[in-house]
């Protein structure tokens, strides 16, 4: 009786200090893997539409975001990024890059008909114009905002692709200071 | 079985991934170089999550340079971060912060907030004859560094999104003669109505 009681308590100490080993190995792991690598959010609102959440409220798109791609802070005109919003820093907003930094843009109903992006900062606009708060509203951004950049939308299994960084042509910045890679005009 | 730890995973991960004739051949190299590089690799991996765990949520020490925050905070002064007041959106005014530079997200800055969103600042030099003022926008800090005469602060680059706030320092551990919590600022209170 006893030998059996000493052996079952020895099983669940060992579990127990097993199970502690993995879980301050498994939780810093995922946490990391999320801050740093990737993760995946749900879309909400119509500010992308047609490109992100066409159906409206009725299916909400499930989008892969990337931080690796964004460690650097590097972003292309046409990416469709995730950062945190300037005027509510619990909120994060989900927007495509219009203008990179020394860009001159010409803007869609902001106090000043044409802006010039600051360094360090972005311009960014949501594709359904009129029903978006963007830089518009806002204004530039500052890169330290930047979260992750969204490269494909996982759910729901129809509208499964790769999400391209494509600027409209009515969007392209007046004035360019910084090349873009895609070799575009 | 239990899996333990990272370098006990990738070490049943090789030994599964390999058929009979490999586990001859794996009972001599595993126990050799490969499997202290693969428990080395494991181990580092293990560590360096905690550690940006500890210094994305918790705090950390950091070291300050420049002379923007003369006299509470001198160049090459060591400090303690912490970062719970940002993720519970605890700032108030009068802390120092470290926050990314708006300009340039790659470096930090280190300067005390002194107005937070919907405050009136007072942004005119007190030289001026006309006294100009500025409410802080929402979701927005004003932060100044306390030597007001060498400092780039929100006076030149205009309020600072909240999201750009890494964490507060709130203890100084270098130099031993100024060990201890940190001073209120020098310049008094800023924002009218006081």
């Amino acid at each position: 009786m006893t030998a059996g009681m000493a052996q079952s308590q020895g099983w669940v100490t060992r579990y127990f200090k097993a199970f502690c080993k993995g879980f301050f190995v498994a939780v810093p792991v995922a946490v990391t893997f999320l801050d740093r690598v990737a993760c995946v959010a749900r879309v909400e609102g119509a500010s992308m539409q047609p490109s992100l959440n066409p159906g409206g409220s009725q299916s909400s798109d499930v989008v892969l975001l990337n931080h690796w791609k964004v460690r650097n802070f590097e972003v292309q005109r046409g990416d469709i990024v995730s950062l945190v919003s300037p005027k509510n820093p619990e909120q994060k907003i989900i927007k495509r890059v219009i203008a990179l930094e020394g860009d001159i843009v010409k803007t869609i109903g902001h106090k000043n008909r044409y802006v010039k992006v600051p360094r360090g900062h972005i311009w960014v606009e949501g594709d359904h114009h009129g029903h978006s708060f963007d830089s518009n509203s806002f204004g530039p951004v500052s890169l330290g905002l930047l979260h992750a950049h969204a490269t494909h939308i996982l759910w729901p299994p129809e509208r499964w692709q790769k999400l391209e960084s494509v600027l409209p042509p009515e969007r392209l910045p007046v004035q360019s200071e910084k090349e873009s890679l895609h070799g575009s005009p | 079985m239990v899996i333990a730890g990272i370098p006990e995973t990738l070490d049943v991960i090789f030994l599964f991934s390999r058929g009979p004739w490999w586990q001859s051949l794996h009972r001599t190299m595993l126990r050799g170089i490969l499997g202290k590089t693969f428990r080395l690799v494991g181990y580092t991996i293990q560590y360096a999550c905690i550690a940006h765990c500890a210094f994305e949520y918790v705090g950390g020490v950091v070291m300050c340079s420049g002379p923007s925050m003369e006299p509470t905070i001198q160049n090459s002064d060591i400090v303690c971060a912490e970062n719970l007041s940002r993720h519970f959106y605890g700032i108030q005014r009068g802390d120092i912060v470290i926050a990314k530079s708006p300009s340039d997200p790659k470096s930090n800055i280190c300067k005390r907030v002194i107005g937070l969103e919907g405050d009136k600042i007072l942004t005119s030099r007190p030289s001026d004859f006309f006294k100009s003022h500025n409410y802080v926008p929402t979701g927005h800090v004003w932060l100044e560094g306390d030597n007001l005469q060498n400092s780039t602060d929100s006076r030149y680059y205009g309020p600072v999104p909240y999201g750009l706030i890494r964490g507060r320092i709130f203890f100084k551990i270098w130099p031993l003669s100024d060990f201890g919590f940190l001073r209120d600022s020098p310049n008094g209170h800023r924002s009218p109505g006081d």
